[in-house]
């Protein structure tokens, strides 16, 4: 798990380095870094919503399924959301404010996949006030499948 | 009863696992998704107002209403032999340490696509006072050649 424990803990940190809503440019790639997802990782992102299925942990069990082997939940991309990006991505400002998700799920991610993401922002709008970006995402593993896909809304500081 | 396509109607409630919500799981799922916003981890800051959203204390993560939508889905659709597909989630409240928060999802239709059939779900997540936090829709797929486990 060597990227979980590199990872930067303290959003306030190089907080100057990210991007404001002004500077954000629709269209426009978002930096991206790859990550090994691992079963430790699975694990504990399972541990935080409940999830205590068995294809997640059971090996044995995982490979008599159409998966044929341990897989990961859909909404790993939680995860990997912020495990695929460096520490000066503008999502890490604080008070970055999520207002929606949307999904689509394509194949499972499993342990020991190399996941690779392209981001961008598409859209930045005001509406009540309030500074609105809408940010478009592509998970691929490391055959260059499409693990899964998906567009956010997030308010962002002031 | 496991769910099947051709068992299912609009109108059928799927009910999902519930949630009691503390400063712990909030920090947990920190550590799960690597998701350090002070917005769920720092009380001074969440005191001040910045983008007209000030929520006066720490709020869980509205990507963990997402995670719990995402379980009850998959532990529905599983023993199904079905996928879950798609996912829009839209945050209507926050929720707050010492809140319990349950999702639930409605099926409002059943269509078949040339090739698969597909189950449309609107999902809703309240607090324990019955307030919606959370809104969304779902696709399930139930593919034709099903292998269920």
């Amino acid at each position: 798990m060597a990227e979980a424990q590199t990872f930067e803990t303290d959003f306030w940190k190089d907080a100057n380095l990210r991007k404001v809503w002004d500077d954000i440019v629709p269209g426009e790639p978002r930096k991206t870094i790859p990550y090994t997802l691992t079963k430790e990782a699975i694990e504990l992102y399972c541990k935080s919503v409940g999830e205590d299925h068995p294809i997640y942990f059971d090996e044995a069990y995982a490979t008599t399924t159409r998966y044929g082997g341990l897989i990961a939940p859909p909404s790993i991309h939680i995860l990997l959301m912020f495990s695929c990006t460096p520490a000066d991505d503008w999502m890490r400002s604080p008070g970055t404010v999520n207002a929606g998700q949307s999904w689509s799920y394509n194949i499972p991610a499993r342990p020991n996949d190399v996941i690779t993401l392209q981001a961008r922002a598409l859209d930045k709008f005001i509406k009540r006030e309030r500074l609105f970006v809408v940010h478009d995402n592509v998970f691929f593993n490391q055959r260059g499948e499409v693990i899964c896909s998906g567009r956010g809304w997030t308010i962002r500081p002031m | 009863m496991t769910a099947t396509f051709d068992n299912l109607s609009a109108g059928d409630v799927i009910d999902g696992p519930k949630l009691a919500v503390s400063r712990e799981s909030i920090r947990l799922f920190c550590d799960a998704s690597l998701d350090y916003n002070p917005l769920h981890l720092d009380d001074d800051y969440m005191k001040g107002s910045f983008g007209k959203t000030n929520f006066g204390g720490i709020i869980m993560h509205g990507m963990n209403n997402f995670g719990l939508i995402s379980r009850m889905l998959t532990d529905w659709a599983y023993p199904a032999g079905a996928i879950h597909r798609r996912l829009e989630t839209r945050w209507v409240k926050p929720v707050r340490p010492g809140d319990t928060i349950q999702p639930s999802g409605i099926i409002k239709a059943k269509q078949t696509s040339e090739k698969s059939r597909w189950v449309l779900i609107d999902v809703v997540v309240k607090n324990q006072a019955g307030e919606k936090v959370a809104t969304g829709e779902a696709l399930v797929e139930f593919p034709r050649d099903l292998f269920c486990q």
